[in-house]
């Protein structure tokens, strides 16, 4: 597993760009965006929108969300905001409050 | 308050932040921050890696650049491949040749020369 | 025709020392050190003065700066309280500096955006305006001095000579800004006429 990892016990507020993989389990306000996969683990709390190729949620994201993938809310994930994927899952047992906008 | 979070953290190559980073957990800057990094972990600017912002940790292991104020309750590790720039603190400060550096020391000591000769 | 020079651990100095060779520390020496070739300062010795040298070695207590052509290297268990610079710098674990260190050149972080902090700028980039005091020192002024107060004597009074000691690298000094009338784009000359 290459790039980015937030781990648990740390908090950013502010923007993160990046052209790698970025695995988030700690805190995040402000902004994300990059080129690659985002994973939101589920100790993870963010406030941003984030941008990536794929995003798999499984923590909390407050923010709106844009893929040129997927976007996947594991169970125990929350996503408040809209969604901008050209494919999505909702999980069962996951929670989710936005509007999608599938990309045709 | 017990370190529950010792998680390492890594800002990765490709990676930048521009913002404040802190809390607990271990901190490895591969990338570019630009902001404040406050951590109770020891915290490494890699080879590569660049920090514009000052830097508080338990110990600090600077291989890229840094520009900016270090504090460190330990020790301060300046690498050959390091560029620093600023103030530095901390209970010792090891520096290695070939390292490029501008920066003040501020380490918290007294000499001991001893009764002979004249007192100044 | 350099010798290798020695001042034992009994053996106190209080003076300046110059010439060419290398000299080793092991005793005190209250005045300033410039030599042209290697100077070691081993675990006894006490150096109250600036130390020039080209190789230079603490592996004992210094209050003054540290100059090196070479390469400065102060050592586990020595003590240094004053600026050090040289184009190569180690300070060993274990070793107590407190200073300024300048490797030669200005790091170039300038490639990234970087934002100048003002307090790091005005410390270390700015040219500082020459003390009087240090201005009446008989010997050349060490450049970038932070802390006057922290200087290593000025007016040590067993100074032998009055010749003033030149650090073995002459960094160059440089002057204070010039100051200039600001004139705006735009504004003419005035013409000059009697006022009374």
């Amino acid at each position: 597993m290459a790039g980015t990892v937030i781990g648990e016990g740390l908090t950013i507020e502010g923007d993160i760009t990046g052209d790698e993989e970025i695995v988030i389990n700690g805190n995040l306000r402000g902004r994300l965006t990059t080129t690659d996969a985002v994973t939101v683990g589920s100790t993870a709390i963010v406030g941003a929108d984030i941008t990536g190729t794929s995003l798999s949620v499984a923590g909390q994201v407050t923010g709106d969300v844009t893929a040129s993938e997927r976007v996947d809310i594991q169970a125990g994930g929350k996503l408040i905001g809209h969604i901008k994927a050209a494919r999505f899952t909702i999980a069962d047992g996951a929670s989710f409050k936005g509007n999608v906008d599938m990309e045709v | 308050m017990t370190r529950q979070h010792l998680e390492l953290s890594v800002l990765g190559p490709a990676t930048r932040v521009t913002g404040r980073i802190n809390g607990d957990g271990a901190l490895r800057i591969e990338g570019a921050v630009k902001g404040d990094v406050n951590v109770r972990g020891d915290t490494e600017i890699a080879e590569g890696g660049s920090l514009e912002g000052n830097v508080q940790g338990t110990a600090l292991d600077i291989g890229g650049n840094l520009l900016g104020d270090a504090h460190a309750e330990g020790a301060i590790a300046v690498r050959s491949s390091a560029q620093v720039r600023g103030e530095l603190r901390a209970a010792e400060v090891s520096i290695e040749a070939g390292a490029r550096v501008s920066i003040r020391l501020e380490t918290a000591f007294e000499l001991d020369f001893g009764a002979a000769g004249r007192r100044r | 025709m350099a010798e290798n020079s020695v001042i034992g651990s009994a053996t106190v100095v209080s003076g300046h020392v110059r010439g060419a060779g290398a000299l080793e520390i092991l005793g005190r020496v209250e005045g300033d050190v410039t030599v042209t070739g290697d100077v070691v300062v081993g675990p006894t010795g006490r150096v109250r003065g600036n130390i020039s040298a080209a190789e230079l070695t603490v592996s004992g207590q210094v209050q003054g700066n540290l100059r090196g052509s070479e390469v400065v290297l102060v050592e586990r268990g020595a003590r240094v309280v004053g600026d050090i610079a040289s184009p190569r710098i180690g300070i060993a674990p274990g070793a107590l500096v407190r200073g300024h260190v300048q490797t030669d050149g200005e790091p170039a972080l300038a490639q990234a955006s970087f934002v100048k902090r003002p307090a790091v700028a005005a410390r270390v980039g700015a040219p500082q305006p020459v003390p009087a005091a240090l201005l009446k020192a008989p010997h050349k002024a060490e450049p970038r001095r932070l802390e006057p107060a922290r200087s290593p004597p000025a007016s040590v009074a067993a100074e032998a000579e009055s010749a003033p000691v030149r650090p073995v690298k002459a960094e160059p000094r440089r002057p204070p800004p010039p100051v200039v009338p600001v004139i705006s784009k735009g504004t003419k000359a005035k013409k000059k006429k009697s006022r009374d």
